[in-house]
């Protein structure tokens, strides 16, 4: 009897978790943010979500004719990182329904990091709201999911 | 895979070999999602959603003109100074629109030599009550699609030399309004063209309006302007600090409510078409995070500081050509000046 009662408890623990998590990793995929210069592709690494660029619509640097890095960056030992495989959003924890938090985003343009909170607000639309401090004085932006390319043999 | 994300680089960039070809032709999931022209521009000086700062202007001469039995008077003020505050908040903010609402409020107090001594009615009330605005403002920014936008902006508010605890009556309210069709061709670069119903030039006026951002390949330099509310040309030493040189055209109908009772009736419908053309150097920087200081040194050049009788706050247009006459024709020297604010900027 008791058996049967932990192994019930057992199976709906696991399945709770596999729902969750399901649901978490609908995050994963290929996104673009409103301004269209760039594609995010955002994966899960040891339970936590990061996303990094993909691509760039201007992926040569017209001052250097080179590929980007990451000259705005305030570390100086970090501009010459290249922007495509660039990590912006970090440390992302599923924490809420169609929310995940405790992460940040970086912005290339102006070497700023940001605490980020991403809202799913459909299956194929995220609200990415960076700030500091509180979320009161952030500012949104829309990002929409790209169909991710099947891989090649 | 896994292995190498866990002991490798989760920190700034993936140390996979990828083939980032295959995300060149990426289409959207949904398949009724457009792309949009982006409001921002780079390289461009952040937004401000708040600002509190402080305008001072130095020692100059008016030259107010008679006012039915008041003479003329020559008085000298030895500052003009105020405390200035902006916001300027998105409400809505997505790919197809963005909705932002704002409030001012700025204050400006008139210092004069010889307080005393004053006796032409405009200098008494700007010496005993100075000016004050409040204004609401909303602008709209709606993208067509990649690369073209309209952008509207509605402002209305107060402008006089009531006390913030006796406001004046809202009937004597005014409208601005600037709607502008826009290109933006790349990330670099976005145009517009339209029309303005404005009060920058001190009174009512309807003015073509020309919207220019620009920056630089290497984002160095860059243009900055909505003309003729103002314009810039800027220097990034970089995205964190900026130096412009530029102008503001600042001004407002400002309704003189007689407390003090300076003024004899009916001469009590008074409003100043106060308008500054302000040459300026500014420079811009973060302090730390969403905080940035900013400080403008410059001259200010009085382009009208005239007072029309406006019965029962019914405004009029006198545009460039009319010949209405002004219930005083006053003249003010030019001194120079600095402002100075604090900002919490959009990231």
């Amino acid at each position: 009897m008791m058996r049967s009662f932990l192994t019930v408890v057992l199976i709906s623990f696991t399945s709770l978790i596999m729902a969750q998590d399901g649901e978490a990793d609908r995050l994963v995929g290929v996104w673009e943010p409103s301004h269209g210069k760039a594609k995010v592709k955002i994966e899960k690494i040891n339970d936590k979500y990061y996303g990094k660029i993909v691509w760039l619509r201007e992926p040569i640097d017209p001052e250097t004719e080179k590929p980007k890095v990451d000259k705005n960056n305030p570390d100086e030992k970090m501009r010459s990182t290249p922007l495509r495989g660039y990590r912006i959003l970090k440390d992302f924890e599923y924490t809420d329904k169609d929310t995940w938090t405790e992460g940040t985003i970086y912005d290339p343009e102006n070497g700023n990091t940001y605490n980020c909170t991403i809202k799913m607000t459909d299956e194929n639309t995220l609200d990415i709201r960076g700030y500091i401090g509180i979320s009161t004085f952030g500012r949104s932006d829309v990002w929409k999911r790209l169909k991710i390319p099947s891989r090649k043999k | 895979m896994v292995s190498s994300y866990v002991f490798g680089q989760t920190d700034t960039t993936s140390t996979e070999e990828e083939d980032y070809s295959i995300y060149d032709n990426l289409e959207f999931a949904d398949e009724g999602t457009k792309r949009f022209a982006s409001v921002k521009v780079s390289g461009k000086s952040p937004d401000k959603l708040i600002s509190v700062g402080y305008d001072w202007q130095g020692a100059y001469d008016s030259d107010a003109a008679a006012l039915g039995l008041s003479p003329a008077e020559n008085a000298d003020i030895t500052a003009t100074h105020g405390f200035r505050f902006e916001t300027n908040v998105p409400v809505i903010s997505k790919n197809n629109i963005i909705i932002q609402a704002g409030l001012l409020y700025w204050n400006t107090i008139y210092e004069f030599e010889n307080e005393n001594q004053l006796v032409n009615p405009l200098h008494r009330t700007l010496a005993d009550n100075g000016l004050n605005t409040i204004e609401l403002s909303s602008t709209i920014y709606k993208p067509l699609n990649e690369t073209s936008f309209l952008l509207f902006q509605l402002r209305g508010g107060m402008s006089g030399d009531y006390s913030m605890e006796e406001l004046q009556n809202t009937k004597y309210n005014r409208y601005a309004l600037a709607a502008i069709w826009g290109k933006k061709p790349n990330d670099r670069k976005q145009w517009g063209l339209g029309l303005s119903r404005t009060y920058r030039a001190g009174e009512l006026n309807y003015i073509p309006v020309v919207l220019y951002n620009w920056t630089s390949v290497d984002r160095k330099w860059g243009v900055e302007t909505v003309f003729p509310a103002r314009g810039d040309v800027r220097y990034n030493f970089n995205p964190r600090s900026m130096l412009f040189f530029g102008f503001d055209l600042e001004g407002n109908s400002y309704r003189i409510g007689n407390q003090g009772t300076a003024l004899a009736e009916p001469l009590n419908d008074l409003e100043i078409r106060r308008s500054e053309l302000r040459f300026r150097f500014r420079y811009e920087r973060q302090l730390t995070g969403f905080i940035w200081i900013s400080a403008k040194v410059g001259y200010r050049y009085n382009y009208s500081f005239n007072v029309d009788q406006v019965a029962d706050g019914e405004d009029f247009f006198r545009g460039f050509f009319g010949d209405q006459e002004y219930a005083m024709e006053n003249e003010l020297t030019n001194p120079l000046f600095f402002n100075f604010s604090i900002n919490l900027v959009s990231p």
